[in-house]
């Protein structure tokens, strides 16, 4: 067994009183497997952050066990659900235990009546919407990473879901969820007290403040969430434009139609565009006149998703869209729900196939923003790539956030070459994503809309985006974490503790 | 382990170039270019099946998708046919 000397027998044997001796995982490859998330590290680096062990709780009781255990022996606590997380939230940086949630993974009840549903927080949304289909009900957050992210993450990622337009992101679904706190106190928050509230204006809303944290707080172990009718239509058209600026004007005016079952839009900028010409089987036949792509989303009842959707088709062709077809419009828009089928290589500059990992920047861009931060963005990664032959710039896509087109989830794509990175290109790539996350701040945004910002480089803006909203955080987590030990390193939240000592 | 065993579905069909950096051998399966593959990856030898076998998966990947999340997709085309023939003159 190679633990690390903190983690005595005594600690390994409390744990498996805990939670029973066979979820105690201690195997080099447990351990190895909870080690990364998909974003791309350098792989000479990757032994810097294994856990000494993985723990997989059954119940909330047995959470909340291990809980004092660590917080006693102050041991480090990383929570781990689906490990899709792309900003290395549950990557442990200081080793320590690993609490993988995925056995917590039952449906416990469905209230039809009042349409929700209360789940174990290891439950993956596809699966939970295979049990949900007999009772014609459907669990509506859906981010690209839909079969692989489970409802845990979602809850510490305050997830961004690419219908959110209509039903809502994460923080909206989540009605309420039981929450073990370091200590090993469990509480419930929610909106207000009761499980199955929507709109409460009882005390403080702790709701989102135990969402999208990254496991520096606390663990989720059971969600009550949200439920809306399985819709009986989609549309998903896609349109070609010859120019970006007429696709920008256009995406802000399909979200300003006020049509009631409008999803969510897409606006594909020109590096995008060339980059799926070079790689997508529907744009690889595209004609050179296709410069910018615009989508439009909608779900509900038929009829009204028909009539919404003939105001989009007349909008986008006054503003001189070519609509692309139907099986482009409907296979590309399905291939959204999943995007780990999307090919993992790109090119040198030479132009030569190579495996690349993806890595995707996420800020939250104002529609008025887009053009230039688009262009600003595309400055540092060019530059990055003419320094070192192993990055590859994939091209940005802005997603509605809201129904009114106020701002974009604007994610720009960078393929990384992973094995070939090394300490210079790393510093280089950090400092990269440094300067793509104050151009987003300097623009009045938010460094992410989805992932949320604790990998190097975005981190050091944190505190310049939310000012002197951070030092809250910070008096937050000192109080809520006395000793540390939620997933300590990240958010630069050490300094609650520093300031502490001074 | 033995080989496939139809030796014919070793030789896929004559490539078309249908951009620099594209070829298609099926009808709507593209494949790059060979001459971008020789560096650092090299192109697999895929039994003819198998490419087609693939190609297939994927749309009954997406035919589910649409099913999980709608009871039914509506044709865009449709729409737009139907403004164009309200459209007067
Ligand atoms: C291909 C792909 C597409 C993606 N598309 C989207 C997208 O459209 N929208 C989007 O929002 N994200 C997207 N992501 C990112 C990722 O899927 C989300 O951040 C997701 O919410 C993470 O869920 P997970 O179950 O994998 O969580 P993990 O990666 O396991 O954890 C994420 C964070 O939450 C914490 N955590 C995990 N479980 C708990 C718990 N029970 N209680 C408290 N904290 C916990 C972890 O410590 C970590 O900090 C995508 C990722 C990939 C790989």
């Amino acid at each position: 067994m190679t633990i690390a000397p903190e983690l005595s027998d005594q600690v390994v044997s409390e744990l498996a009183d805990a939670v029973g001796g066979q979820h105690v995982l201690t195997s080099k490859t447990a351990r190895y497997n909870r080690a990364r998330v998909p974003a791309p590290f350098p792989v000479h680096r990757w032994a810097e952050r294994v856990p000494d062990l993985v723990v997989m709780p059954a119940s909330t009781e047995e959470v909340a066990e291990v809980m004092r255990i660590a917080n006693a022996h102050r041991i480090p606590v990383v929570p781990r659900d689906g490990g899709t997380g792309l900003t290395d939230g549950a990557v442990p940086e200081r080793r320590g235990i690993i609490v993988d949630v995925k056995r917590m993974n039952d449906v416990k009840a469905i209230d039809t009546d009042n349409r929700t549903c209360t789940v174990g927080a290891g439950i993956n949304m596809l699966k939970l919407n295979e049990v949900l289909a007999p009772y014609g009900l459907l669990y509506p957050d859906d981010p690209a990473s839909y079969p692989c992210s489970l409802v845990g993450g979602r809850i510490g990622t305050s997830g961004w879901s690419l219908i959110g337009s209509r039903y809502g992101h994460s923080r909206d679904l989540v009605l309420s969820f039981s929450f073990v706190l370091p200590t090993g106190r469990v509480i419930r928050v929610g909106d207000g007290g009761g499980p199955k509230v929507s709109k409460s204006s009882t005390g403080y809303q702790l709701k989102h403040l135990f969402m999208g944290h990254q496991g520096t707080l606390g663990i989720a172990t059971e969600a009550t969430l949200k439920l809306i009718p399985k819709p009986e239509a989609e549309l998903s058209p896609f349109w070609a434009f010859p120019d970006y600026d007429s696709a920008h004007q256009c995406v802000q005016k399909l979200a300003h139609a006020g049509v009631a079952t409008f999803a969510g839009a897409v606006l594909f900028d020109e590096w995008k565009v060339d980059y799926l010409r070079r790689d997508d089987e529907a744009y690889i036949p595209q004609p050179a006149d296709v410069r910018a792509l615009v989508c439009a989303v909608a779900y509900g009842n038929a009829d009204e998703v028909r009539a919404g959707g003939k105001r989009f088709m007349r909008i986008a062709r006054d503003a001189g869209a070519r609509y692309l077809g139907d099986e482009i419009s409907q296979g590309d828009w399905a291939a959204r729900h999943d995007r780990y089928a999307t090919p993992l290589h790109g090119r040198t500059r030479a132009g030569q196939v190579v495996p690349m990992s993806w890595h995707c920047e996420d800020s939250a861009i104002n529609w008025t923003d887009l053009p230039q931060v688009r262009l600003e963005w595309h400055r540092i990664a060019d530059d990055l790539r003419r320094r070192f032959d192993m990055f590859d710039d994939w091209g940005i896509f802005a997603y509605t956030s809201a129904a009114t087109g106020v701002d974009y989830l604007t994610e720009i794509d960078i393929g990384i070459w992973e094995q070939e990175l090394d300490d210079e290109s790393w510093t280089a790539w950090v400092q990269a994503k440094k300067d793509i996350a104050e151009v987003a701040v300097r623009h009045g945004g938010s460094i992410s809309a989805c992932h949320g910002a604790c990998r190097d480089g975005e981190v050091d803006l944190v505190p310049v985006e939310l000012g002197g909203a951070f030092d809250v955080m910070l008096d937050v987590k000192r109080a809520v974490d006395p000793n540390n030990i939620m997933n300590p390193g990240k958010y630069l939240l050490d300094r609650a503790y520093e300031t502490e000592v001074e | 382990m033995t080989g496939y065993r139809y030796h014919e579905q070793h030789t896929p069909p004559p490539a078309r170039q249908v951009t620099d950096v594209a070829v298609e051998r099926f009808e709507h399966i593209f494949e790059v270019d060979p001459k971008l593959m020789t560096a650092h990856v090299a192109q697999q030898l895929f039994p003819n099946w198998d490419t087609l076998r693939i190609a297939a998966s994927r749309g009954d990947h997406l035919e589910w998708m649409h099913r999980h999340w709608a009871y039914q997709v509506i044709s865009a085309q449709e729409l737009l046919d139907e403004i164009e023939s309200e459209q007067p003159g």
